[in-house]
């Protein structure tokens, strides 16, 4: 695709996020407060609270209502007022948008998708353009959702993507970096450091190759810790010398403390567990969001990115206060597999199940919440629903990416049936 | 659980190379494994044990085991036989002599003494006498506040009796020979005085064994407790509400109109309440909330109110009296501005508790009908000095107050020390404040202890009951979790088989 035309998608999700803010001024409130799209560690209500906190020289937990990484505040705080110069705030997070699209672009220009260093699958050849995949992550609803919601998972996502992009084009260190923002951020991207490593380990630049594959996870893994170690460093200055945060941001994600609903199945289950249960149920559930990457690693080593793909969408499900904005980073990496569509057996059903979810789900919710006429079961039925639907996405991608690998190995069965026994 | 539902996906997949049936009706035999996969899997199968052995055990156990605490089981099981402590309710009783000799004096009241004694079987309910010292004429007596009564003795004609209506003292008129000298061992005026101190404190006595009737303690069990005496009592304690530190008092205003709108509450309660809530201070806190609402109407419109009436009065849908305000229980207090009234009939007429204007309704609160001149729009705190009054009656008996204690050792299964130790210094001052208070304590600290979290939640669960817990979720998870590792073992042995025949063949050749 020409530049011209990156730059019009570009532009084109960028003037219409603009003409979203501009032209319903309500509607950003409103997504806000949506639970599908503000959890309890991404909603920019409760970024503002932290931020007056901030401001006024209080310590920005001290409330119990903030439960984001403390460096959010510094940058918003820059900004002018979001009451008095709300349109600061619309750009940065129309910017963010547009710059994970442009990481995006990248991943898909690169081909790593269809043809990695170890892997090179047979159905290449069919794929979409860059353009049309950045456009596909840009013009996503869910995406257009979470922007205009200003949920802080963008940041999350932007920092992911790059973190990817970089790691294909051969610059390990900057990759590293990305991916130790995205963890500082929200905790969980650190599970996606062995796939991430792999990736960057096969797209190394020849004339900075390091041979020895433990050298080059170990140091790796080294630049991550370091730059962690930085980041809370520089936390621990802004909140007034103090390791409270920690407890604040990621022991809430740890011990989910807060149990506002959302589109994930945590909090029902832990509302409805026996409190003396509750701290084992906790490792139960982290673990097993922690179990997927090694084993993924060792089945999917030749395509890390795949690896990747399939461990945002675990997370997207699993991990402890999912939103639209997960779902819309993995829904945006799907495009990249384009290739395999063919092998996918459920694409009809998994479309029209998230669809359903999608639309029954804030209807639900209503009649929950506002109505009264429901309960917590019918909201907690639709998150069922709509995690059933992700889940049918990640093993049906499994199942294509597995089966084309295969047909390599047994090309007389291309096209065939076939039944895993 | 639908975490179950996704997970075995990845070890599910993770075997593409086993084997595969074309569509074809002829089976074919597909190729064997290489041994590039073969290794892949069990890297695969490992990683997940790994995860399991190394961090899901350690967390298991480190969740799951309750802590056990040592306790001083022993000394629990004491108190809760009652053996630890036997309820003992001294009252001192001061003797006022002024007008006999001091050894005449000393003999009346060790002879006293000794007919109470003899009457006494309730060891409970202890009366212990001593003489007061002679009182100058020119200062009054300072009455001594661990007191309970003061028997003044004067001079008369004939024997007579009368109790002070204002002040704890009983007067005895005495016709002058009936002093026993100072050696004599035997008075009708120590008798008399002896019978008419047991007729004063027969409530009390036959309140505190009932009581401790429904308490363990062995030895203090009542024995003279005549049945109707017994239902008295319980019809008393059925109506009290269940002891808590706090109780919330609620005073409502309700009106049938518009006016009266507003009311000197304030003023009233604190003129007429406060005090006794003061004196209740040492047992019980008291928070207080006020309301007025206007065009009310009553569950039932009758303008006599029959007896039955009197239940359906409250009108639970539309009138704003909430059960319970934060943790304490409430006590409501009603007043009712309208023209209605209760028709009197002769049951109620000798219920003691319910006058024309009122009655009580148990463990909940008071209704008050107060009737005004329509005109009112103001009330004063005079006139709502009845209804206040009446109030500080019903709360009494509401409250009941009385040993809350007791009746914790007996069932509570479990105790911290300090309960103990409170329970010790109640037990020690039973009767005055002291005991009150300590016994307030120990309460508030065996019930935290007995709901502490960790132990109910043992409580309710036997151990067959964890089946429940664990399996929905860990069942799905667990069931490809453990084939995987079976399998790997299972093909583990054959390869090992495999070679030591190998080997063998080898050696044989």
């Amino acid at each position: 695709m020409t530049l011209r035309g990156k730059a019009s998608v570009y532009v084109g999700a960028a003037l219409l996020r603009l003409i979203l803010f501009l032209a319903f001024p309500g509607l950003p409130d409103l997504l806000t407060g949506r639970v599908e799209i503000s959890t309890p560690v991404t909603s920019f209500k409760r970024l503002q609270e932290g931020l007056f906190l901030y401001t006024n020289n209080v310590s920005p937990y001290d409330g119990g209502v903030y439960h984001q990484a403390p460096l959010l505040l510094p940058l918003f705080s820059l900004l002018p007022s979001v009451k008095a110069w709300p349109i600061f705030t619309h750009l940065l997070y129309i910017l963010v948008d547009v710059l994970s699209a442009d990481a995006l672009y990248k991943i898909a220009h690169s081909g790593e998708a269809g043809s990695s260093k170890l892997f090179t699958s047979p159905r290449r050849a069919k794929k979409w353009s860059g353009v049309a995949i950045a456009a596909a992550f840009l013009f996503n609803p869910y995406t257009i959702a979470t922007c205009i919601g200003r949920s802080t998972g963008v940041f999350t996502t932007c920092a992911i993507l790059h973190a990817i992009s970089k790691a294909i084009y051969g610059s390990p260190f900057k990759a590293m970096v990305a991916l130790s923002f995205a963890s500082y951020l929200s905790m969980y991207p650190i599970l996606l450091l062995p796939p991430v490593v792999l990736l960057a380990y096969d797209r190394q630049l020849e004339k900075r190759r390091v041979a020895s594959g433990l050298q080059f996870a170990g140091t790796n893994v080294l630049v991550v810790v370091g730059c962690v170690a930085v980041l809370l460093g520089m936390s621990f200055v802004i909140t007034g010398n103090s390791w409270e945060f920690l407890a604040r941001t990621y022991g809430i994600q740890f011990t989910l403390s807060d149990l506002t609903p959302n589109v994930g199945l945590w909090w029902y289950f832990f509302i409805e567990m026996f409190d003396s249960f509750r701290a084992f149920f906790l490792g139960v559930f982290w673990l097993h969001l922690a179990a997927y990457p090694a084993a993924l690693c060792f089945r999917l080593r030749p395509q890390p990115l795949a690896v990747l793909t399939i461990i945002l969408g675990t997370f997207s499900i699993f991990k402890p206060y999912p939103s639209l904005a997960d779902a819309s980073l993995f829904l945006s990496m799907i495009p990249l597999f384009r290739h395999i569509f063919p092998l996918m057996r459920y694409s009809f059903v998994t479309t029209s199940t998230l669809l359903y979810a999608t639309f029954l789900g804030p209807a639900f919710y209503h009649l929950w919440i506002y109505a009264g006429s429901g309960n917590a079961n019918f909201f907690y039925a639709i998150t069922l629903v709509w995690s059933l639907g992700q889940s049918l996405l990640v093993s049906d991608l499994t199942f294509a990416l597995l089966r084309d690998e295969w047909e390599i190995e047994r090309p007389d069965m291309i096209g065939k049936e076939i039944r895993q026994i | 659980m639908a975490s179950g539902s996704a997970s075995p996906s990845a070890p599910a997949q993770a075997a593409p190379a086993a084997d595969v049936s074309s569509a074809s009706s002829s089976p074919k035999l597909p190729p064997p494994e290489t041994q590039s996969d073969v290794r892949r899997r069990s890297h695969i199968v490992w990683s997940f044990w790994l995860v399991i052995v190394l961090l899901g055990l350690p967390i298991w156990w480190k969740t799951t085991t309750i802590y056990r605490a040592n306790l001083p089981l022993e000394g629990m099981l004491e108190w809760a036989e009652g053996k630890a402590c036997r309820p003992v309710f001294p009252l001192q009783i001061s003797i006022q002599a002024d007008s006999l000799q001091e050894n005449e004096a000393q003999n009346l009241v060790r002879l006293t003494q000794h007919a109470l004694d003899d009457h006494n079987d309730f060891s409970g309910h202890h009366l212990r006498l001593q003489l007061a010292p002679k009182r100058d004429s020119s200062s009054d007596a300072v009455l001594d506040d661990n007191v309970a009564l003061t028997i003044q003795l004067t001079p008369g004609e004939t024997n007579a009796a009368s109790l002070n209506p204002h002040s704890a003292v009983l007067d005895i008129v005495y016709p002058p020979n009936a002093i026993p000298g100072p050696s004599s061992s035997s008075s009708a005026l120590a008798t008399y005085i002896a019978k008419e101190l047991q007729s004063t404190f027969s409530e009390e006595q036959s309140t505190i064994s009932y009581l401790l009737s429904t308490s363990s303690a062995p030895d203090a069990r009542p024995q003279n407790l005549s049945p109707e005496a017994a239902e008295i009592l319980s019809k008393r304690t059925t109506r009290s509400l269940r002891y808590a530190p706090t109780y919330h008092l609620t005073f409502s205003l309700f009106t049938a109109g518009a006016i009266p709108n507003s009311w000197d509450i304030e003023t009233a309660i604190d003129e007429y309440m406060k005090p006794m809530l003061h004196m209740l201070g040492p047992i019980h806190n008291f928070t207080i909330d006020t309301q007025v609402q206007l065009y009310a109407t009553p569950g039932t419109q009758s303008q006599v109110l029959s007896k039955a009436d009197l239940a359906s009065f409250i009108n639970a849908a539309e009138w704003p009296l909430s059960p319970s305000i934060g943790g304490a229980p409430t006590v409501n207090f009603v007043i009712y501005i309208g023209d209605q009234n209760i028709g009197l009939t002769s049951e109620s007429k000798t219920s003691e508790s319910e006058t024309s204007q009122s009655w009580m309704i148990p463990q909940w609160g008071t209704i008050y009908l107060l009737s005004l001149p329509d005109t009112t729009t103001h009330i004063s705190s005079e006139k709502l000095r009845q209804a206040m009054l009446t109030f500080n009656g019903h709360l009494l008996s509401l409250l009941a107050t009385a040993l809350p204690s007791i009746s914790i050792p007996r069932s509570v299964a479990d105790g911290v020390a300090s309960t103990m130790d409170h329970l010790q210094q109640a037990c020690g001052s039973l009767g005055g404040p002291e005991g009150l208070y300590h016994a307030r304590i120990a309460e508030e600290e065996a019930e935290r202890a007995f709901f502490e979290k960790s132990m109910v939640g043992q409580l309710y669960f036997p151990d067959e009951h964890k089946i429940a817990v664990y399996l929905p979720l860990l069942g799905p998870v667990g069931v490809p979790l453990i084939m995987g590792l079976i399998n790997e073992l299972k093909n583990w042995i054959k390869r090992r088989r495999q070679r030591a025949k190998e080997a063998g063949e080898k050696k044989s050749q």
